[in-house]
Formats: structure tokens, sequence, C-alpha cells
């Protein structure tokens, strides 16, 4: 392989559902598009593996069910889109817009290096929202998603005695395909409350619009409660053990029980993983009701920052189908704004894509975050790297601590190595409750790079193009 | 907490901590040694509490482990390869046997 | 509430008016401490962390013996802030290396220090040059290159972050009241003696003595009660590494490691006004100084990175100045407020509650500018 130039038309951050369409799109239209990933293969969270089970695993296709197996025409068309896909590739930095030129800092088998693009797609989908909760750091206890992700890539199946705990489309689904493999969970504890009249008649929308996606949320609903040992209006979740989970206990009507278990995985739904784009310096602002930070877009998927767009469950969850027609949509924005960088006229919403907003209403209003999770007690670890408590926050911010950058400062609390991912939300919410105002305006911790790790070695070591001296490497390229 | 899996497709050798283990082809570190019966990954380096892969994504940084030659990966996110060395990331601080001392006075 | 009448008000919360604020309050004077928010440009929360007499003062023999002085008295005031608040500060008095990569860099610098030693005659300049293996036994896994370091015994170092949250949670323990959220846009001098200070028409709180500690926040409102403070912002940016099992005993003049074992690598400097974004070129100059010095500590993985702004003034030395006009008025502007915490606290404030800064230390007054710009 020739050496290449590390310039392209766009950089697509993630292969998942969202950054694989708007790929394909662009690349199938002429742009020169590279697509990152760190994952090993393309498919993203939702289809994770797919092209290995394809392969290796067809007996697994059937209960992991339609939609996941709808995965692979996506994949397929990818690799036939004339995308450039580098796998195994984690994005670290994107240069800030006070920096000569926009680039991305890529860490790859272990080496640093950068690449200029002349416009970024963050499509870095999702992660699961924090679930602090007595013991949520003993080894055997893990999300839901963690188990999934075991299940999809690597084929691991839980033990019997296996107790899910917490709420979210994405635990039912689980419990769901768990049952195809012949697994019957021990337990599974639903947190969520019951639903009321509102989320009926918003379910009755959306089950007029969306009559497919409601009727496959009813199968995972219906499919999760039946024969399974669903025990609802769960709280005070605990897990117990000593260098490893051995039991959980919870409150249910008004009673306290105790179950005897080496797997404890939680849920709690999912979240933008807006790592990347905060470090950006995008604007972003708080959703109360999809409780959590989402980058401000303006028309399809341009942000506040020139040359960086944002698609997918990044941009604000919407599941995998709004994350592809979303990234057809930001694909053509993207497509005209490289030819002049002017605004464009966005294409207004198709029926699909607005059908598919009432339906995640609908979820938003039916699964609401866990009372527990977001408002931990004292002595609750809310900071896993650090070890920081709810205690902790609640008493520097009664001492007139702000918000989280001069909290992180005094404990500590977001200076590990997850940068905050797993305590920022819980962090926030705690600062505000304190001082009876909105999560917006405590904040969010500041993002800085690097997002992922990188050695003093690997940076020192990388070729650097920057300080405006990249006009020669332009110009070979064009010529 | 995970089944073991049988008859593994292109299996491939690696240790943790000298054990020697087997895993697919593909898989993930973490999914490998927590399908080899591996649950405690690493420690905590502010308690020494022990910890394990909690997201498999990527966030939560708890699947830390030393690979020989490439130092310390999210096990999550490399994959394993024939041959690995795989070890816990040591949190000991060795006693340097050094007082601070006012050099000027020696 | 509000309306309260305080012995002194301190505007800004960063490292200097947290010290002021901790020391009035020692004092036994009533304190209003009046801050910004959680996101206001705050210096004191991105800084090295040195407590450093090495190499400060050249063109100032009196900044030389300032810092002299606050590193002297740091032992006890940090022993006294500790005390009182339960929080350890990680301060060690360890002394100081100062390296230099090549030879170029070290005969420069030994001719600064050779200098400062002339200039401070009989009180005398203590440091000394250590190379070869014998710097390898104080600093073990320095690189074979590097020509040598200096060694200063009055230098130590200590957690900036956790001396901020002492001083005010000393402060809060003297009874002091911490006003956040406050961005002062007004000083309304009242008609006898004392301030009034308000936030977007909201009145804040009205005092005798008022200190302006606002950092770059303060030429504004110096400029309110008649005082000129000239600096500007210099960006600095630190990358702090994971915690690691290696061992720096010493704090250097480019990294040092902290109490929780992470390593600090800076801290580099560049005019690029009020922004508080790294740069790409700027930290890898850092990490590539830092690995010549300690080639073994190029594995450890860098867990985050930041720029500061410090306060500069044109010559580098601090600004202290008092309103001629509204007696009573205060303005302290400085780029080592670690270093200088200890005298901050302790003769700073005397000064403010005597009323006027002593003769001898009006060396620092904003009017040594003015001579150049006469003539
Ligand atoms: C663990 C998990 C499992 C899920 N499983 C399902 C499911 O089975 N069914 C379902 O309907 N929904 C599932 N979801 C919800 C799902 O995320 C979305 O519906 C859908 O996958 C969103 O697609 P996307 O393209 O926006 O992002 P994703 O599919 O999440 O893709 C994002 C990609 O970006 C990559 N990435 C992120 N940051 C970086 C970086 N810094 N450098 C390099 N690469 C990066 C990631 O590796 C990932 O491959 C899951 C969510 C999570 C968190
Ligand atoms: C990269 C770097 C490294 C450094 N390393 C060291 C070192 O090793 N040793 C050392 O001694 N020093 C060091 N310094 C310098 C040290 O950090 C500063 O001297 C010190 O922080 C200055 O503190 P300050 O209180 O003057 O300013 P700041 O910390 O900036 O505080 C000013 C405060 O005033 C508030 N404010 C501003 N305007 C208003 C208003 N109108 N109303 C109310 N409040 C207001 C702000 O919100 C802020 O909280 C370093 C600085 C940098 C940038
Ligand atoms: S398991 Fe969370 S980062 Fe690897």
């Amino acid at each position: 392989m020739t050496t290449q130039l590390p310039l392209c038309d766009v950089a697509v951050i993630g292969a998942g559902p969202a950054g694989l369409t708007a790929a394909c799109e662009l690349a199938e239209s002429g742009r020169d598009v590279v697509v990152l990933d760190e994952q090993g293969a393309p498919g993203g969270q939702i289809y994770k593996g797919v092209e290995k089970v394809f392969a290796d695993r067809p007996q697994d296709i059937r209960p992991l069910g339609r939609e996941y197996a709808e995965g692979k025409t996506l994949t397929r068309r990818f690799r036939q889109s004339g995308a450039r896909y580098q796998p195994g590739v984690s994005v670290w930095q994107i240069t800030s817009d006070q920096e000569p030129d926009l680039a991305l800092g890529l860490i790859e088998n272990g080496s640093a290096r950068m690449l200029h693009p002349k416009h970024v797609i963050l499509a870095t989908g999702a992660m699961e929202r924090p679930t602090p909760f007595e013991g949520w750091t003993l080894p055997g206890v893990m999300t839901v998603g963690a188990a999934q992700t075991l299940l999809k890539s690597s084929r691991l199946l839980p033990e019997d005695d296996v107790v899910l705990a917490g709420t979210g489309p994405l635990l039912y689904l689980y419990v769901m395909q768990l049952k195809k493999f012949g697994i019957r969970p021990q337990a599974i504890l639903d947190t969520g409350p019951p639903l009321s009249l509102r989320t009926s008649l918003l379910g009755l929308r959306a089950l007029i619009t969306c009559p497919q996606a409601m009727f496959q949320g009813m199968r995972w609903l219906w499919g999760a409660g039946v024969k399974t040992n669903m025990t609802r209006g769960v709280d005070s979740l605990k897990a117990q053990g000593g260098d490893h989970l051995s039991s959980v206990s919870y409150e249910a009507r008004g009673r306290r029980h105790e179950l005897s278990t080496s797997l404890l995985l939680v849920h709690d739904g999912v979240i933008p993983n807006t790592w990347l784009s905060m470090s950006a310096g995008i604007k972003h602002h708080f959703n109360e009701t999809q409780n959590c930070w989402v980058p401000e877009i303006q028309g399809a998927g341009l942000t506040s920052r020139d040359c960086i767009s944002i698609v997918g469950d990044a941009a604000g969850i919407g599941g995998a189908e709004v994350a592809m027609l979303q990234g057809e949509r930001v694909a053509r924005e993207v497509d005209a704004y490289l030819e002049d960088h002017q605004h464009p006229q966005t294409s207004i919403e198709s029926g699909v894509l607005r059908r598919q907003r009432w339906m995640r209403s609908f979820i938003d209003e039916a699964f609401p975050s866990t009372a527990q999770f977001q408002s931990p007690e004292n002595d609750i670890v809310v900071c896993r790297c650090e070890e920081v408590t709810a205690g902790e926050i609640r008493q520097v911010t009664e001492r007139g601590c702000m918000g989280p950058n001069q909290g992180k400062a005094f404990t500590r609390c977001g200076m590990g190595p997850c940068m905050g991912r797993k305590c920022g939300l819980t962090v926030s919410r705690l600062m505000a409750q304190v001082r009876g105002v909105s999560v917006q305006e405590v904040g969010h911790y500041r993002i800085r790079s690097p997002i992922r790790p990188i050695t003093v070695g690997q940076l020192a070591d990388m070729e650097s193009i920057l300080k405006g001296d990249n006009q020669s490497v332009l110009s070979a390229n064009s010529s | 907490m995970f089944r073991l899996r049988t008859n593994l497709t292109d299996p491939v050798t690696f240790s943790f901590e000298g054990r020697r283990l087997t895993a697919s082809r593909g898989d993930t570190l973490a999914a490998a040694l927590l399908a080899s019966g591996v649950f405690i990954f690493r420690n905590s380096p502010v308690s020494s509490a022990p910890r394990a892969p909690f997201c498999m994504i990527g966030n939560c940084y708890e699947c830390f482990v030393q690979v020989e030659a490439m130092g310390v990966v999210q096990a999550c996110l490399t994959e394993v390869t024939e041959g690995m060395q795989i070890t816990k990331v040591s949190n000991q601080i060795d006693e340097l046997g050094m007082d601070i001392k006012e050099v000027s006075k020696e | 509430m509000t309306k309260k009448y305080f012995d002194v008000a301190v505007i800004g919360g960063g490292l200097l008016g947290s010290s002021f604020a901790y020391g009035f309050g020692q004092a036994g004077l009533s304190v209003a401490l009046i801050d910004e928010g959680d996101n206001a440009i705050r210096t004191a929360r991105g800084n090295f962390g040195l407590v450093w007499v090495q190499g400060k003062g050249e063109g100032m023999r009196e900044y030389a013996r300032w810092s002299r002085k606050s590193a002297d008295d740091w032992g006890n005031f940090s022993a006294q802030l500790s005390e009182l608040t339960d929080h350890d500060l990680g301060y060690h008095q360890s002394g100081g290396f100062n390296i230099s990569l090549d030879e170029a860099e070290l005969q420069q610098y030994l001719r600064m220090l050779e200098g400062l030693k002339a200039d401070a005659g009989e009180e005398g300049y203590e440091y000394e040059l250590v190379q070869g293996r014998t710097l390898a036994k104080y600093l073990p896994g320095i690189g074979e290159d590097v020509a040598g370091a200096t060694y200063c015994p009055h230098d130590g170092h200590v957690n900036p972050l956790y001396l901020l949250r002492a001083l005010q949670e000393g402060f809060r323990k003297h009874g002091g009241c911490y006003l956040p959220l406050s961005s002062i846009d007004q000083i309304q001098p009242l008609k006898s003696s004392g301030f009034e200070l308000s936030s977007e028409g909201r009145q804040v709180a009205s005092c005798e003595r008022l200190v302006i500690a606002a950092g770059h926040g303060s030429v504004g409102l110096g400029q309110q009660v008649g005082i000129r403070i000239p600096i500007y912002p210099e960006q600095g940016q630190i990358i702090v590494t994971e915690r690691s099992t290696e061992q720096l005993a010493y704090p250097t003049n480019m990294i040092r490691q902290t109490d929780e074992g992470t390593f600090m690598l800076g801290a580099s400097a560049r005019d690029v006004g009020f922004n508080s974004e790294t740069t790409t070129d700027t930290l890898q100059d850092i990490v590539r100084r830092c690995a010549s010095a300690f080639p073994h500590l190029r594995s450890l993985r860098i867990q985050r990175n930041w720029a500061a702004l410090r306060i500069m003034t044109p010559d580098g030395f601090p600004v202290y100045s008092q309103s001629e006009e509204f007696p009573g008025a205060f303005a302290f502007s400085c780029h080592s407020g670690v270093t200088l915490a200890a005298v901050h606290a302790q003769d700073v404030c005397r000064w403010v509650v005597d009323g006027k800064i002593p003769t001898d230390y009006r060396c620092f007054g904003p009017e040594r500018f003015d001579v150049s710009t006469a003539n």
C-alpha cells in the first residue's frame, strides 16, 4: 500500500448506522471519505459484529433478531461504497478553532498521527446513562449494553443466575434475545414507573404513526414480561459482595428482597456520546425530556463550529432508524456545504423521520430515567475513577461550589481516566438539586482533549503538519 | 458470570498473569478474559478495590490491562492476538529508598 | 442580607483573593469574598503548583527577596492552614531542580543565577549545579543527554487545587461570607468612607476596605477607583498524566509529581489573548522536552491537557497598588500566586488593615512603568 496523504474531503467518526449511511451517500456521489472507528468492524453498537455473525455464526442470526440482521445490508453497501475504512483507530482530538487548520488526532497501532479533512462528521453514537448505586463498582456488575455487546461480538451468554435491573428498551430487547438463546434470567427488576395516561396517549399516537416499530417494541416488552421473573416498581437496589458480586438486594412493594447471583446487569437508557463534540468546543444544551446533554444542531447536522456536523445518536437519541435517515440528510447537507461553505437550505424532514420522532417521544415518556440513580444517597460513589461520593459533591456545592468544574478542582471528581463519562451527568444533576436550579444553569465539565488515551511518547513522536504549513501538502494532493 | 464457550472457531492462545488461555480470533481482550472466567481485571489506584469491565464500549476505563510490548490498553477496544501476554496493571509503588534531602548539604 | 457592611470585601475568588480573604479572616475582620461562577476565567485552577524561588527577580532584587520570604514562610503558613481545615495541601519544601536540556541553555541559566547572586550581595543566593551521575541519583531516569540542572533548597511544590480549597475552607471557618455568581461591575465609593459593590444593578455588598484581586477582571474594576493595572494574559499549557508507580522526589521547572502519583508537565508560555484552548504544537513542545529529560516517562498515558491564562505584567513582577483618590481601595495582581500565597495571606493583609502599602514595597506599584512612558 502506498502511503496516503493525510487528507480527505470528509472524515466520518463512527461506523454505526448514522456514520455508515452518511459515508455511503457521500462516497457514492464521488467524495473522498474516510471512516474512522475504534472498533474492529463496521456496524456501531446496534450492529456490532454483524459481519462476523453472518460469516461464522449463522445460527445466531435468528435469535439476535430481524433488526440486527438488517445491519448486514448496510455494511455490505458500505464495503462497496468506495469510502476508505480505517477500523481500530481512536480519535483523541479535534483541533480547536484556534489552530491553523481543522485536523483530527488519531491513534492507530500504538502510534499517533493527524488527518486533515475538509469536513468532519461526528457519528459517535450513544452510551449508557450512568447508574450510581451501592456496589456498582463491584466486578460482576455490568451494564446491559455491555453484556449485549459480548453476546453480539463473542457469543458470550450469561449464566442462568443473571439478574437484570433498570429500565429502557435495550433491557427488554436483550431479555428477548436471551430468551431465544434459551436463557431465562433469574430476575428482571424493573425500576420504571407504571405507565401513565399521558404515556398511553403518546403510545397510541406512536402506534398509529409507527405501527411496525410499536409492534416490535411490544413484542420485546411482552416477550420480556411473559414467562420471565419480572418485578415492577423496584427501588433501593444494592449490589453486595467481597471481591466479586455475590448478591443483589432491592425493595419492592414495601419489602426488602435478596437474590444471590454472580452477574447483575443494569441499564437506565442511553445518552449521546458527546465527549468528542464537547472537546471540540461545540455548543451543547441540556435536554430535560431525554435527561442528557445534546449538541446544538443547525439545519440537518451542522453545529456551532464551521466544518463539523453531527449525526445519529450523538446528536440526540433517536435510534438506528433515525440515525440512517439523518445520515442521508446530513450527507446531502455536507455535500452542498463543501461547495460554498454556506449553510444550505435544509430539506424538510420526511414523514418517516417525523413519525420516528413521535415514536421516540413515546419511548422517552415511557422509560424515564430511574429516580434512585438520579439522586444517589450520600455514601454512594458517583465518580468510579477517583471514588468520590455523592455526599462530597453535595457538600462542596453547599459550601459555594457553583458547578462541576470548580467541584472537580476541589474533589478530583471527574479527573480520572474516564474523564467524567461515568459521573458527568450525575454531578451536574446533584449540584442542580442542591442549588435549586436547572442542570443547564449548573453546566457540564469542560471536556478537553485527549478524549482517548495517548502516551507522552506517542504525542512526542507524532508528525504534525499544523502551523498552517500544510499548504504544500494540499497542493501535492491536487496535482 | 458468563457461560464458558465450547468448540471455539479459529482459537488463539494467550496468557493472563502467566495462565495460558484460549479465545476466538476476533474477540476483544475483555471478551476473551471474561469467557475464560477472569473476573478481576485490575485494582483501583485509589482504594485498591477490585474492578472489571463495566461498559464494554470504551467509556468506563475499568478494563485497563497491561499487554507485553503494547503497554496499558483498554481491554474492550483491543483485539486478542496469538501469544499475547497480559498482566494486571501494577499500582504498587516501590519504595525509592531515597529520602528527600537537601542536595546542597551533601 | 446583601446590605451587610463588611470590614473588607475582596473581589475575586482565585488564589490571590482567597489568600487575602483567609488572611483577613484570621486577623479577625468580617470579610466578604466575591466571585463569579463555574466558567469564569480562573488562572488559579490551571497552574503548576510550584512554590518557586530559583531564577526569580532578575532586574528587581526586591522581587527575589519577596519570593524567598514567602517560600520561607510557606511551611508555617501551610501547617496552620492544614490544621485549621483538616486538608492536606500536598506541600513539600524539598528543594527543586531547574533542568537545562543542552549546554547553551545551561550556560545562559547559570549566568542569570550568577547575576542574581551578585545582586543579592550579603543576603546570599543559594543554588548548586548538579550534573551527570550525581544528578541521576536525585532525579532517577534523567536522560543521559541532559546538560545539567541547578538545585535550589528553597523551592518546593504544593497541590494548587487543594491550596485553593483549603484557603476558601479556612476563610469559611473564620466566619467569612462567600458570595459567588456575583460579577461586580460597579464600585460606588461612599460619601464618608467605604464602598458599595453591585453586579448588574444588584447590590452585592458594602465594605470599609476594598481589595481588588480579580485576576484579569481587575483592570476594569481598578479604573473605577482610579487604579491603573497594566496586566495582559499570557497563555500557559499543562499536561497531566495518569497516576504512575514511577517516582520523582523533586519538583523541576518542567515536570513534577503530585502526591496522587500523577505527573504534571509544562508549562508553556504563549501570548494569545483571552484564549484558553490548547494547541497541538505547544503540547508537543512540552512532551518533547519532558521526554528528553525523562525518557522513561514516555510510556505514561496523558490524562488531561489544559491551558490557563497567566496574569502578566510588562516586567513580570507583581503590581500592588492603592488608590490615592479613594483611600481604602487596593488592587493586587501577580503571576506567582502560589509562591506568594504565604506573604499575601500575612504581610499584604496587614498592609490593608494598616491602610497603606509600606514604602519598602512601593517598588511594586504601577508607577514604575510611568518612568519609561515619560521620557
Ligand atoms: C452498548 C449499546 C448497545 C446498543 N444496542 C442496541 C441494539 O441492540 N438495538 C438498538 O436498537 N439500539 C441499540 N443501542 C442504541 C444504539 O446506539 C443506537 O440506536 C444506534 O446504534 C445509533 O447509531 P449511531 O450510528 O448513531 O451510533 P453507534 O452505533 O453508537 O456508532 C458509534 C460508533 O462510533 C465509534 N466511536 C465513538 N467515539 C469514537 C472515537 N473517539 N474514535 C473512534 N471511534 C469512535 C464507536 O466505536 C461506534 O462504533 C445500543 C447502545 C449502546 C450504547
Ligand atoms: C500555566 C500556568 C502555570 C502556573 N504555575 C504557577 C506556579 O507553578 N507557581 C505559582 O506560584 N504560580 C503559577 N501560576 C500563576 C498563578 O496561577 C496565578 O498567579 C494565580 O492563579 C493568580 O490568581 P488570581 O487570584 O490573581 O487570578 P484568578 O485565579 O484568575 O482569579 C481571579 C478570580 O476573580 C474572579 N473575577 C474576575 N472578575 C470579577 C468580577 N468583576 N467580579 C467578581 N469576581 C471576579 C474570577 O472569577 C476568578 O475567580 C501559573 C499560571 C499559569 C497560567
Ligand atoms: S469496559 Fe468500559 S472501557 Fe472497557
